[in-house]
């Protein structure tokens, strides 16, 4: 399997006294969708950041598709990156969700004639192919994290990464963009590299592969049922376990693997027949 | 919020919202030029045609437009005292101390407010009927001579959208910042002058701050959506000139000679 993302022996520190990452290592399967978990403060965007050339690190190499990024290579690497910010509002460039779309392609210098079907494709993935022509601020946030996405999805990025990118919408926003995450990730399958950085656990159980780090390093890698069972580890790092899981851990019988918490309603009524 | 907004905009499918941005613009400077030089009731009157015929045009309320004119009601009011009160000239018609009613001068000031009236009307269609992006747009376009005297026009113009793009984004937060600050006891509008002066100020800090991290913010998005420079891009929307543009061109441009002619006449 290639390697979307390699990163070897990193180095980053903001200051002299704040060390954040020492020789860190983690590399990340082509397709594969890996939630990257952490308290606030414990490093996770900065590496999303740095693996962007958003931030240089000091030392160590991260490669994407096996082309190590460097300031000759910083807009190639960022051609096949696609980013998703937390802020709703900050991130939307254009004047109209069309124009916001348009914005990375005229970047790409793409030909005015093929940006409105890329825009309406793109769009249409989405689900916001209705909204095309209004503004951001009568958007609401869910609305505005997916014309995000489709901004993203308009440059056929090959890995997206989504940083807290639920973190500032309401549970009903935060449900349809992790409902259009799931859509996207059906309909591309391995082409794509899905990457949700976060600190809510229920996201994270969604993902193929569930990374915790704190404080610049890497305190748990595996499948979320492999990683939500180490209950200690996970509340020491100042997270917590998915709502089932968290309830799980009360219990006095307790199912052998993780539920989710439709899973684990059946299993509760179970428990009384 | 949206009374003090500044060039509202009014989506419609009229005749004027058809016209290219960049007509409408070239129309509003060539309106305001040509009625520095009216200086007769008939030329007055001709303008003001124009006018109600372009208002007409819009297929908007006429309440827009005398919302439009409300704001700057005072500049006009102040400006029609000073043209009444010093305007030397005969017959006077009153006289106190140094200050004069003249005729001349309340002819003059009747005309100054005319002359206020037809061209904020003007910029009003304009603004009322053309999205901030497309005036952008159009200023962008306009401005492209001087890219050859090395101004940064598609930098300024991006700059310029960007801007438009956060002003209801900014409200929004001026109005979150002052509720919060209402609410722990702080007054906005009491007290004179210099104490409202300094209640301005833990308003406006916050919200530089703010306005800086949604800065930082937007370079890296941009960046990250493969911006390098304005230069280097194409575009999605692309000014063409149509017949309705054309149509309109001919209107502005006979509108100019019969002024030119009244004018010689009268």
């Amino acid at each position: 399997m290639t390697k979307a993302i390699k990163i070897n022996n990193l180095n980053y520190n903001y200051n002299e006294d704040h060390t954040l990452f020492e020789d860190f290592n983690l590399s990340i399967e082509e397709g594969q969708w890996v939630a990257l978990v952490g308290h606030n403060g414990s490093g996770k965007s900065t590496l999303a950041k740095l693996i962007l050339g958003l931030m240089v690190a000091n030392s160590g190499k991260i490669c994407v598709f096996d082309e190590q990024l460097t300031t000759d290579t910083v807009y190639h690497v960022r051609e096949q990156i696609g980013m998703v910010f937390q802020n709703p509002d900050n991130q939307f460039v254009g004047a109209t969700v069309a124009d916001d779309v348009a914005f990375g392609l005229e970047n790409k210098q793409i030909p005015n004639k093929e940006m409105a079907k890329t825009i309406d494709e793109a769009l249409a993935v989405v689900g916001m192919q209705d909204f095309k022509n209004r503004e951001p601020h009568t958007l609401s946030g869910g609305q505005k994290q997916r014309v995000a996405l489709a901004s993203v999805l308009a440059l056929k990025p090959k890995i997206i990464i989504l940083d807290e990118a639920t973190a500032m919408l309401d549970p009903d926003g935060r449900d349809t963009v992790m409902r259009t995450l799931k859509l996207l990730k059906a309909q591309f399958g391995s082409e794509l590299t899905l990457i949700t950085i976060t600190h809510d656990m229920d996201e994270a159980a969604l993902a193929d592969r569930v990374v915790v780090i704190n404080d610049g390093q890497l305190i748990l890698d595996g499948e979320p049922e492999d990683v939500f069972k180490q209950t200690n580890l996970i509340h020491e790092n100042g997270l917590e376990l998915p709502f089932s899981a968290e309830l799980v851990a009360s219990l006095q019988h307790k199912p052998k693997h993780y539920l989710n918490e439709r899973e684990l309603i059946q299993w509760l009524s179970n428990l009384n027949k | 919020m949206n009374n003090i907004m500044i060039g509202r905009f009014i989506p419609g499918e009229s005749f004027i919202h058809r016209l290219d941005p960049r007509t409408k613009m070239i129309a509003t400077f060539v309106y305001i030029f040509v009625m520095l030089w009216a200086d007769s009731w008939q030329t007055y009157l001709w303008a003001a045609i124009f006018i109600f015929a372009s208002i007409k045009l819009t297929s908007q309320p006429l309440k827009l437009y005398w919302d439009g004119l409300k704001p700057i009601f005072c500049l006009i009011l102040f400006t029609v005292v000073l043209q009444l009160l010093f305007t030397p000239g005969t017959p006077t018609l009153l006289k106190i101390g140094p200050l004069q009613i003249t005729t001349t001068g309340v002819v003059n000031a009747v005309y100054v407010m005319i002359r206020f009236i037809l061209i904020i009307l003007m910029s009003t269609i304009l603004t009322l009927t053309t999205p901030p992006t497309s005036i952008a747009n159009a200023i962008e376009s306009l401005l492209k001579p001087l890219k050859k005297i090395r101004v940064p026009v598609a930098e300024l113009a991006l700059m310029l959208s960007i801007a438009l793009r956060f002003v209801p984004l900014l409200m929004d937060e001026t109005q979150k910042i002052m509720n919060a600050q209402k609410s722990r006891g702080m007054s906005f509008s009491s007290g004179g002058p210099i104490k409202r002066a300094k209640a301005i100020i833990p308003l406006l800090i916050p919200l530089f701050i703010g306005a800086l991290q949604r800065a930082l913010d937007l370079a890296n998005a941009m960046e990250v959506r493969g911006f390098k420079d304005a230069v280097q891009r194409t575009k999605y929307r692309v000014l063409k000139y149509n017949r309705v543009d054309y149509f309109a061109f001919g209107c502005l441009g006979v509108f100019t000679v019969i002024f030119i002619g009244i004018k010689l006449i009268s």
